[in-house]
């Protein structure tokens, strides 16, 4: 292993130790995560209970759509709320001139740095906050993938999804670091992926002539094809698409990030003093 | 009335140091994107399994609208309260704010304001009028005084809710995610029809926040849904207590606020 991988993980070393450290900051998040992901489970279930054509529906069936939530919210810390924090203060105080200064390439470096983030927030929030839906009673809570095969397929999908996210999460990094334009096309980029990623609503449940669309865009690799491996509404034999999908737009996000942040790093102006 | 005039001279100039900004009406657009997407699912929900019962889409979305305009006015004209943990006491910067001899709630409130924020009051009041058109109803003005009583409690409470939590953030900082709840996520209680809402989370917000009260319960009155007359007047009550409540918590973390700062 060289030198600069290993400066690449103690990075994320470092991140991953300092942000450990806010316990009950978690639990808040833990609490908040389970009253949402109760308040959507209790809506769902009126409609497809009580809805004048759920019997017509199609799309999903309750469970499924249960399930669907939960597995959202474990997978909560890759849909795209927000960008890496350090990094915007960076760039909004003109630390980004230091850190240019580091024998690191700078694309990576805060690729490190932003996925560790998300790692974190996996463990100390979307692990319990799934370990807890388990226990729900009444068939308001968590189920168990619907098979093992699925099972097995879910988890290369989630990390297939994992570095997607990082790689969207850097490309809105690069493009927020044109410091003129505010904060008005991170959040509109955030928006869009959180839309698209079946976060709001499952995207089977969308109207069915956007069904290929929906699969194929980039932001259904976050939460819902992961998802639909996990509550079964995508046949095993179709995984190789999702993940296939998956990569693809990975590929995609990691180039034009990359290509944006260097062009952006010709042209810097440094904030502050 | 000094210290209305401070206020709105904050906003002024908050308003003009954000126009500076090449890109601020994106964040204009953004949110008010964001303010139209969020109901999407409810309302994709509605195509596909049409209404549960006598719950139509323009009801639940009537109530949906209700409290999320609330929100956005208070959140537009509280902004202070809302940045008040992480940009004034984790830096230190309320120190500043005791060192002038002006009422420390003014200041706090003022602190911050941004333009984009009255996207989401904009987008709520027309989604409540676009409701009660789709259900023929007439803005009587009777109607029009219970909107905006209902909407001055809502105020009241979503302004509450900010108050209450820049006053626990005298004691901590971190842990405040939970805040959410009450706020991004009370409205979205309000897509359960009451019939369905579990016990718990409709005592929560009419009780302890009463979410409730300012979106629901006027909302019955205005559309004649069979609630007694007198529990939609009570939004403003509600919310003015809610308020009085938040500014007591405020007043004793205010008393015991130790610098932070470097």
């Amino acid at each position: 292993m060289n030198k600069t991988a290993k400066a690449y993980i103690s990075l994320f070393k470092i991140r991953v130790a300092e942000s450990f450290q806010y316990r009950m900051a978690a639990f808040s998040g833990v609490l908040t995560s389970l009253v949402w992901a109760f308040v959507d489970v209790v809506a769902f279930t009126a409609f497809f209970r009580y809805g004048d054509r759920a019997k017509f529906a199609g799309g999903l069936t309750l469970e499924q759509t249960i399930s669907h939530i939960w597995v959202r919210e474990l997978l909560l810390f890759l849909q795209p709320f927000s960008i890496d924090d350090e990094l915007l203060l960076k760039i909004n105080n003109g630390d980004m001139g230091l850190e240019m200064c580091r024998p690191l390439d700078l694309y990576w470096h805060w690729f490190a740095r932003s996925s560790a983030r998300c790692i974190v927030m996996f463990v100390m929030r979307c692990l319990i906050c799934f370990a807890v839906g388990f226990i729900i009673p009444g068939g308001y809570g968590a189920r168990s993938p619907v098979s093992p095969g699925a099972f097995w397929l879910f988890v290369p999908s989630a990390c297939c999804a994992f570095w997607l996210s990082s790689a969207y999460g850097m490309l809105v990094t690069a493009v927020r670091a044109n410091i003129a334009w505010g904060d008005g096309p991170m959040y509109f980029m955030l928006l869009i992926g959180q839309v698209l990623s079946g976060g709001y609503l499952p995207l089977q449940l969308w109207p069915n002539f956007l069904q290929p669309f929906l699969l194929l865009q980039p932001f259904a690799g976050l939460t819902d094809i992961p998802a639909r491996l996990y509550i079964g509404s995508m046949p095993l034999s179709e995984a190789w698409l999702g993940m296939g999908v998956q990569l693809f737009w990975s590929a995609a996000f990691i180039l034009l990030g990359k290509r944006i942040l260097s062009c952006r790093l010709r042209t810097i102006a440094a904030q502050g003093g | 009335m000094g210290e209305c005039r401070l206020y709105f001279r904050f906003l002024r100039m908050h308003l003009l140091s954000g126009l500076e900004y090449k890109g601020w009406w994106l964040m204009i657009l953004q949110v008010l994107l964001t303010c139209v997407l969020d109901p999407l699912g409810t309302i994709l929900m509605f195509a596909r399994f049409g209404s549960i019962g006598p719950w139509s889409m323009e009801r639940i979305l009537l109530i949906y609208a209700m409290a999320v305009t609330s929100f956005g006015l208070a959140e537009s004209f509280c902004r202070g309260f809302d940045y008040f943990p992480m940009k004034m006491i984790r830096t230190g910067d309320f120190d500043r704010l005791l060192l002038r001899p002006r009422s420390l709630f003014t200041q706090a409130a003022a602190s911050f304001f941004h333009i984009h924020r009255l996207s989401r009051p904009a987008a709520g009041a027309a989604m409540i009028l676009w409701c009660l058109r789709r259900q023929g109803i007439p803005l009587t003005p009777a109607h029009i005084a219970m909107l905006i009583m209902a909407l001055a409690g809502g105020f009241g409470v979503y302004a509450g809710v900010l108050v209450m939590t820049s006053g626990i953030a005298f004691f901590t900082v971190k842990a405040l995610e939970w805040i959410v709840v009450f706020t991004n996520a009370s409205y979205q209680v309000t897509r359960i029809p009451k019939e369905y809402m579990p016990w718990l989370l409709k005592n929560l917000f009419t009780f302890l926040v009463p979410m409730l009260a300012v979106s629901y319960y006027p909302a019955t009155v205005i559309c004649g849904w069979g609630e007694s007359a007198w529990l939609g007047w009570l939004a403003l009550p509600a919310g003015g207590a809610f308020l009085g409540a938040a500014v007591l918590v405020w007043r004793v973390g205010v008393r015991h606020y130790k610098s932070a700062g470097s």
